[in-house]
């Protein structure tokens, strides 16, 4: 409840950011009860409807199979919170421990952190394009390649804040009283940047969303049946001139949910530890 | 400065060659044979068995690493599946729309982001910097391709201003007034990037305005307006050039999405098809020439970063 207190707290005096917060729920309510609210199954195929205006019953219209396009759209949030959460969970954990672990020990650093100024040579979309090559196109697969190419920014930022924190006296005190490695990193070190990595995952949460889509439209992310907003956008685009209501519907969906978890990430960035802020870098 | 640049240069060198291993490995984590691969479907079993004595794939991984490395050096850097000819000129031949692109959408992006950056900060606090700088964000959370598809339906399907698709060249019929190809796209492309640099130039003005040399100007009596351009955005300007090589990666990714919207024959087109055609050998050469363009890129932006401010290459 405090915790909450204290987050809700950041965007006192924030209109826009506080808006951006009300339509994530809203996302993430979609999201969860996606089967309740979508009064169609997205992937039932109508030919007769095909290409409706949006109305009565349809409410954003249909699609060139005939699929009910809001319906899609209510699925689509729960992909963009699945690729969303996943990415995040995906970077936060491979970069961060190789950010931490790095700055901790020296010597593995040098070696790791070379690793990473190497996967950062490919521009990101680049390296996403690449990695998915090798791989089939899945929900799976276009997080662990959207994950990695953010994890190479998080071990970054991670390598510098742990460095900050190393030289503090609360570790050389924990290292006094005898604390293992193990201890000092994990009960010492990172409760002092879980508010920083909170920040940096509404970036990559923001980010993520936009590069599922650009892949989905360059036909190497989601698998084509998949209900995403990427998808929708990707298959419809032939149709923009005769159905231009499908392509503004999903889009405006990406739009504002990437712009709200912006809004969020910069509030709640304003409120971290000052000697972190400048190491995030959002939009 | 010089033994600046030297050492940034040796420094390059292994980031270089532990890219190259990576893009090396690419064509040998494909599953199946790579010599298979690289000929592609219509190879008969004698074309690939020709391969593989030519490649030496029956050599250790470091001898053909070796290999082809030396390939590399000399400009050799395979050929095309698809095309039939060397993967060097299938990549020149996008490179003049992409340089095209790359230098257009620079241009709106110099002429919308910092003008806009400037107004942003020197306005801190009123309701011209909550529009600006909100907009700013805006336009970073759009996808690229949504942005493209819209101004193909309003400029060129509803006003028919501008060409919806395709470039040719500067050097065929119509000369220079060809770039009106290449218009949308750039703007396509400066949108989100433009972006960046505005909210960038917003922050780091800010952030110098709070210095005491700042404050001695203002205390001078100077005309705010100097104050600003002077005094403020001309030290701002260093971050700002500094986020140039990060722009570049940027304008990379973006471009393969551009180009594809655009059915521009760039080389971020090329990639995409590339990949979808399963032409190997094209998407590691692309690939090499990016990352070592990037690195270039990068090495310059650090050098003219130490020009700009003395401090850095003290260090």
């Amino acid at each position: 409840m405090n915790m909450l207190r204290t987050f809700l707290a950041m965007f006192r005096g924030r209109k826009l950011a506080t808006i951006g917060l009300i339509w994530l729920c809203i996302v993430g309510l979609a999201a969860i009860a996606a089967p309740l609210i979508a009064p169609f199954d997205p992937l039932e195929i109508d030919p007769v409807e095909r290409l409706s205006e949006p109305g009565l019953p349809y409410l954003f219209g249909t699609d060139h199979f005939g699929r009910d396009s809001f319906s899609r759209a209510i699925y689509g949030a729960r992909m963009a919170v699945i690729i969303g959460l996943g990415s995040v969970i995906v970077a936060l954990v491979t970069g961060g421990l190789v950010g931490m672990l790095s700055a901790y020990f020296t010597r593995l650093g040098h070696v790791l952190m070379r690793g990473i100024d190497v996967l950062m040579a490919f521009p990101a979309l680049l390296l996403a394009l690449v990695l998915m090559t090798l791989l089939e196109r899945s929900v799976t697969n276009t997080i662990i390649v959207i994950g990695i190419v953010y994890a190479t920014t998080t071990a970054r930022i991670l390598f510098g804040m742990t460095l900050k924190l190393k030289g503090e006296t609360f570790v050389d005190a924990a290292i006094c009283s005898g604390a293992g490695h193990g201890s000092i990193l994990f009960r010492h070190i990172l409760p002092n940047l879980i508010s920083p990595l909170l920040v940096q995952a509404s970036f990559i949460f923001a980010f993520a969303q936009l590069q599922a889509a650009a892949l989905d439209f360059l036909g190497l992310g989601l698998p084509p049946e998949v209900p995403s907003w990427g998808n929708m956008l990707s298959e419809e685009r032939i149709y923009v001139t005769r159905a231009p209501w499908l392509l503004i519907f999903p889009g405006a969906l990406i739009i504002l949910s990437v712009f709200s978890m912006n809004l969020v990430g910069d509030a709640m960035r304003d409120s971290i530890d000052p000697r972190f802020k400048d190491d995030i870098a959002g939009v | 400065m010089l033994l600046y640049t030297i050492k940034r240069l040796l420094a390059l060198i292994p980031t270089l060659l532990a890219a190259s291993v990576l893009v090396f490995l690419f064509i040998h984590l494909i599953p199946g044979d790579p010599a298979a691969i690289l000929l592609g479907d219509t190879a008969t079993p004698e074309d690939v068995a020709a391969l593989t004595r030519e490649m030496g794939l029956d050599e250790p991984i470091w001898k053909q690493y070796a290999l082809w490395l030396g390939n590399v050096l000399q400009g050799d850097l395979g050929t095309s599946v698809f095309f039939r000819e060397p993967v060097l000129s299938v990549i020149g031949d996008g490179a003049e729309t992409s340089i095209l692109l790359a230098t257009m959408t620079m241009f709106w992006i110099v002429l919308f982001g910092i003008p806009i950056g400037i107004l942003s900060a020197t306005k801190h606090g009123t309701w011209v910097d909550q529009m600006t700088s909100g907009g700013a964000m805006l336009f970073a959370s759009v996808p690229t391709f949504w942005l493209g598809l819209y101004l193909i339906l309003i400029f060129s399907v509803g006003l028919g201003w501008f060409p919806s698709s395709g470039f040719p060249s500067i050097s065929d019929d119509g000369g220079l007034t060809n770039l009106r190809y290449l218009i949308l796209p750039s703007l396509t492309l400066a949108a989100p990037n433009a972006a960046l640099i505005i909210r960038l130039v917003r922050a780091s003005m800010l952030d110098v305005s709070r210095e005491d040399h700042v404050r001695t100007a203002r205390a001078k009596g100077l005309h705010p307006a100097k104050v600003a351009i002077k005094h403020v955005f001309r030290n701002a300007l260093i971050a700002v050039a500094a986020a140039f090589g990060f722009t570049f990666a940027a304008l990379v990714s973006e471009a393969v999405v551009t180009e594809t919207v655009f059915s521009l024959p760039g080389i971020g087109r090329l990639v995409v098809q590339s990949i979808l055609r399963r032409d190997y050998p094209v998407i590691q050469g692309v690939i090499l020439v990016i990352v070592v363009l990037y690195m270039i890129i990068n090495l310059l932006v650090d050098l003219a970063y130490a020009r700009l401010d003395p401090r850095v290459s003290l260090k």
